[in-house]
């Protein structure tokens, strides 16, 4: 038998990643790595730290070029062949309003973290493992945008997403997510993204994106869609290696470990908040619900993950239980917000089309027509009447997630009745609207009571000036970006289009 | 219909069914590979494919699997399904204390029957010419007659006779296979099988002392390692742990204990759990996680550890090593499953490879 004797991955891997590191000598460890210890963590280590993946820099750009010439070939081709036009309908696009305004400066936001992390850890396997995903989440961003600008040009919500981004209410909602981890130490941001949003919930804002772009005739957000994903897998292994990494330097790293997953489970889930009202209202076509969503890819994925952590003494994420009986709520409360207040908003909402209704009530039987479908003909019959409904006043948003307080006593059994919490700390009183956010809030108060809270803000005078029209300038809202979608911008050069292509097209085979 | 495929850099080969995708055969048949998202969208389970053709699936993205990947001979085992035989490698360890000895088919003459307890009885065939070689730890897969599928059992003894394997068969309550060689099994009987299978064996070049854990009959894999590296003059810690009901259901006893005397650095406790312990037994009581957190202080970092026996047993230890800080690079296992047992295996995460 000839014995066939060729290095094996991690022998070639190992001689072209180790030893670049060295010991520093004109300072102090502990001054050249300041953050490592000052969370409690203790690392006893590095060198235990194994590769999630095994990825040298040269074939990473070749990697990652490949994509982006795939990626661009079909940007091209869809502005080309005008594919603005062959999405299931304008009122699909808000859906990628909320992407650009709302995940996409998080990206931007994920790459300056890991740029952060991969100077500030002392292991080298561990810094450029973050590197690359510093780099990921910038092509990310890039990727994003030039995909999205194609629809700025057409559709009314998208040109200002950054400014907008750092100052407008329900986007105050991810970006006070992010500022969180961004604020927090290097152990902390890492379980909060690559732990508690990328792995444990990345499939639930993903695939509602994604295959929901698929089922609407989006393929150009479909095609950055899988070229972010094919980056996944190094930012999932990545979490999950940090966490083992962390559970096994030390015991005492353990109880750490488990309060910010707990934390960081609650903010995640919060965020996607929003996700599950675009998911289940906001696309045209929805390929699959929230609730079915959280069964798969929490209830089964996780509980299996949890179910393995627990060797190490993990539990689940405290409150996971009010999360999953939320899932029949969700989305109905937020989109309710979304509903009342569209006229403060980048994207347009409507009530759902009797047809959309049907489907909820198919994917909600126990809570849809009991609970939210005689509120939306209640609204749908104000329409008709020329009273379309719209909140006058200002929410009292969640000094924690940001959002408003819509939240209601799921878990135990009493759907109408509201969980807003109320904390004192130094004098004051905090509003947080559950158990879950009163939970974080007391746990750091004092990194909470900082928090900008949007309406807050504008009743101080900080938003640019005391009507709507002026806060929505400021936020650089144009007139028609918000509001009623019937009637919208969007919805008349929809039609206009629409009409004329299929006027063109017959003047064609004539 | 179905292919081999061999992965690199184990040398392991698994049965590929030609509906089924390569990684879901490879879980199945207990060989961990790389995985992620299961749908062929983030690329953790790429591999090399060194011989043979593939399906490379419609579910790959073209993102997560590239043009130039696939002209260079890659695939995604999550969504990759053979259509010949095939050799693959894969991102995984290579094993530098693994033989990869090449399995054969053999068969013995059954020369001794012993019941070495109520439910256990030592079977010990022999091989005729070269014998059979194989690692301490490994087992072979018996044909039993009128027995559809074959069975796997652990070779008991020493590596060092090849000539004489033993076998120490557990009768499991309504096992077709266990309950014929209990019942019909005769000195002078011939049985075919095939031999060496399996990952469970030393890791001789690891300097660490060693722990083992043997449950029940799963005793036998840890005796034949404790055997080889006491034979060989190995003069590291080692220490075994035998967990049994009763004293009735303890075995090999008298071997352990005189080996004990012979060899200053190996330690023999064994464990019972009851409910039905002897009224005279002054050794450990309980199951024997507790035993051996008992006699370790509640530490085990530093050592190596080997466990083999019934499913709770070693997700029992796992804990239990666990809360003694010691993980997953340092153990390895072997658990005795019944058809019933591998029916209901709970869904699993991708945080532990081998656990």
């Amino acid at each position: 038998m000839a014995v066939k004797k060729r290095l094996n991955m991690r022998k070639r891997y190992e001689l072209l990643t180790r030893g670049l590191a060295w010991e520093p000598s004109y300072q102090p460890r502990e001054k050249v790595f300041p953050y490592e210890d000052f969370e409690g963590i203790k690392i006893t280590d590095w060198d235990k730290w194994e590769d999630p993946f095994r990825l040298t820099a040269d074939s990473y750009w070749k990697y990652q070029a490949e994509k982006d010439k795939k990626l661009y070939a079909v940007m091209d081709s869809f502005a080309q062949n005008d594919g603005f036009l062959n999405v299931s309908d304008a009122s699909y696009i808000n859906a990628l309003k909320i992407f650009i305004q709302g995940v996409s400066p998080l990206e931007y936001q994920a790459h300056r973290g890991f740029a952060h992390l991969a100077r500030q850890f002392a292991g080298e396997g561990a810094q450029i493992a973050c590197q690359m995903q510093s780099i990921d989440e910038l092509r990310h961003i890039q990727t994003q945008i030039h995909t999205i600008s194609n629809y700025n040009k057409y559709f009314t919500g998208m040109h200002d997403p950054f400014h907008m981004h750092d100052r407008v209410w329900y986007l105050s909602v991810p970006k006070s997510f992010m500022d969180d981890a961004r604020t927090a130490g290097p152990f902390e941001f890492i379980t909060s993204i690559s732990f508690s949003f990328e792995y444990l919930l990345t499939n639930l804002l993903f695939v509602p994106f994604m295959s929901g772009a698929a089922h609407n005739g989006d393929m150009s957000t479909v095609t950055f869609g899988f070229s972010a994903q094919s980056d996944e897998s190094r930012h999932m292994t990545l979490g999950l290696g940090i966490i083992k990494f962390l559970l096994e330097q030390h015991e005492d790293n353990v109880p750490i470990v488990q309060k910010w997953m707990d934390k960081h489970f609650w903010r995640s889930y919060r965020l996607l908040g929003i996700v599950s009202a675009m998911q289940d209202y906001m696309l045209t076509e929805s390929p699959l619900s929230w609730k079915e969503g959280w069964k798969i890819y929490f209830e089964d994925n996780a509980g299996a993950l949890f179910n393995d952590l627990s060797r190490y003494g993990i539990k689940m994420p405290k409150f996971h239980e009010v999360a999953t009986a939320e899932a029949d709520h969700l989305s109905h409360q937020v989109y309710s917000v979304f509903y009342a207040f569209s006229h403060a908003a980048g994207f347009q909402t409507t009530v759902p089309s009797a047809k959309k209704m049907d489907w909820l009530s198919e994917k909600y039987p126990d809570t849809f027509d009991k609970y939210y479908r005689p509120r939306w003909e209640m609204w749908a019959e104000m329409e008709k009447e020329g009273k379309r409904f719209f909140n006058g006043g200002l929410p009292l948003d969640c000094q924690v997630c940001q959002i408003p307080m819509v939240f209601t006593d799921v878990v135990n059994g009493n759907p109408m009745k509201p969980t807003h919490r109320v904390s004192e700390y130094k004098g004051d009183k905090y509003h947080t609207c559950s158990d879950g956010c009163r939970d974080i809030f007391e746990n750091e108060p004092e990194k909470y009571v900082q928090a900008l809270v949007p309406p807050q803000q504008i009743f101080q005078g900080n938003c640019g000036g005391e009507t709507i029209p002026d806060v929505l300038n400021w936020y650089h809202f144009a007139a028609d970006d918000g509001g009623e979608y019937h009637g919208s911008t969007d919805e008349k050069n929809w039609k206009k289009w629409h009409g004329e292509q299929s006027d063109s097209g017959s003047q064609e085979k004539a | 219909m179905s292919y081999e495929v061999t992965i690199e850099p184990m040398g392991v080969t698994i049965e590929v069914d030609e509906e089924q995708t390569i990684l879901d055969a490879a879980l199945r048949q207990g060989i961990y590979l790389p995985h992620a998202c299961g749908h062929g969208l983030c690329g953790t389970c790429k591999v090399d494919i060194l011989e043979g053709d593939v399906e490379i699936g419609e579910e790959a993205s073209s993102f997560a699997l590239m043009d130039f990947e696939r002209d260079e001979g890659k695939c995604l085992t999550c969504c990759s399904k053979p259509e010949s035989d095939m050799v693959i490698e894969a991102d995984v360890e290579e094993e530098e204390d693994a033989l990869y000895l090449p399995v054969q088919d053999y068969t013995g003459k059954v020369v001794r029957l012993e019941k070495l307890t109520p439910r256990i009885l030592a079977v010990v065939l022999e091989v005729g010419g070269d014998g059979v070689e194989f690692q301490s730890g490994q087992y072979a897969n018996l044909n039993i007659p009128g027995v559809e599928s074959p069975r796997p059992f652990s070779m008991a003894d020493s590596p060092g006779n090849r000539n004489l394997l033993e076998f120490d068969v557990a009768l499991i309550e309504g096992g077709e296979g266990t309950t014929w060689i209990h019942e019909q099994l005769k000195v002078g009987d011939e049985l075919s099988f095939t031999a060496p299978y399996g990952n469970f064996f030393l890791r001789k070049s690891s300097p660490e002392p060693m722990i083992f854990f043997g449950g029940g009959s799963g005793l036998s894999s840890p005796r034949s390692m404790v055997k080889d590296l006491l034979e060989s003059g190995d003069e590291r810690e080692i220490i075994l742990f035998h967990g049994a009901r009763n004293r009735k259901e303890l075995f090999y006893c008298d071997e352990f204990e005189s080996l004990e005397e012979k060899y200053p650095n190996f330690k023999y406790i064994p464990a019972l759990s009851g409910p039905d312990v002897e009224a005279d037994w002054t050794g450990g009581k309980g199951f024997v996680h507790e035993v051996a957190l008992d006699y370790m202080n509640g530490k085990f970092d530093g050592y190596k550890v080997y466990m083999c026996g019934p499913p709770p047993m070693i997700d029992a230890c796992i804990n239990a090593c666990m809360k003694g800080r010691l993980f997953e690079r340092d153990m390895y296992m072997e658990k005795f499953l019944t058809a019933a047992d591998a029916e209901g295996e709970a869904k699993r995460s991708p945080l532990f490879k081998s656990i």
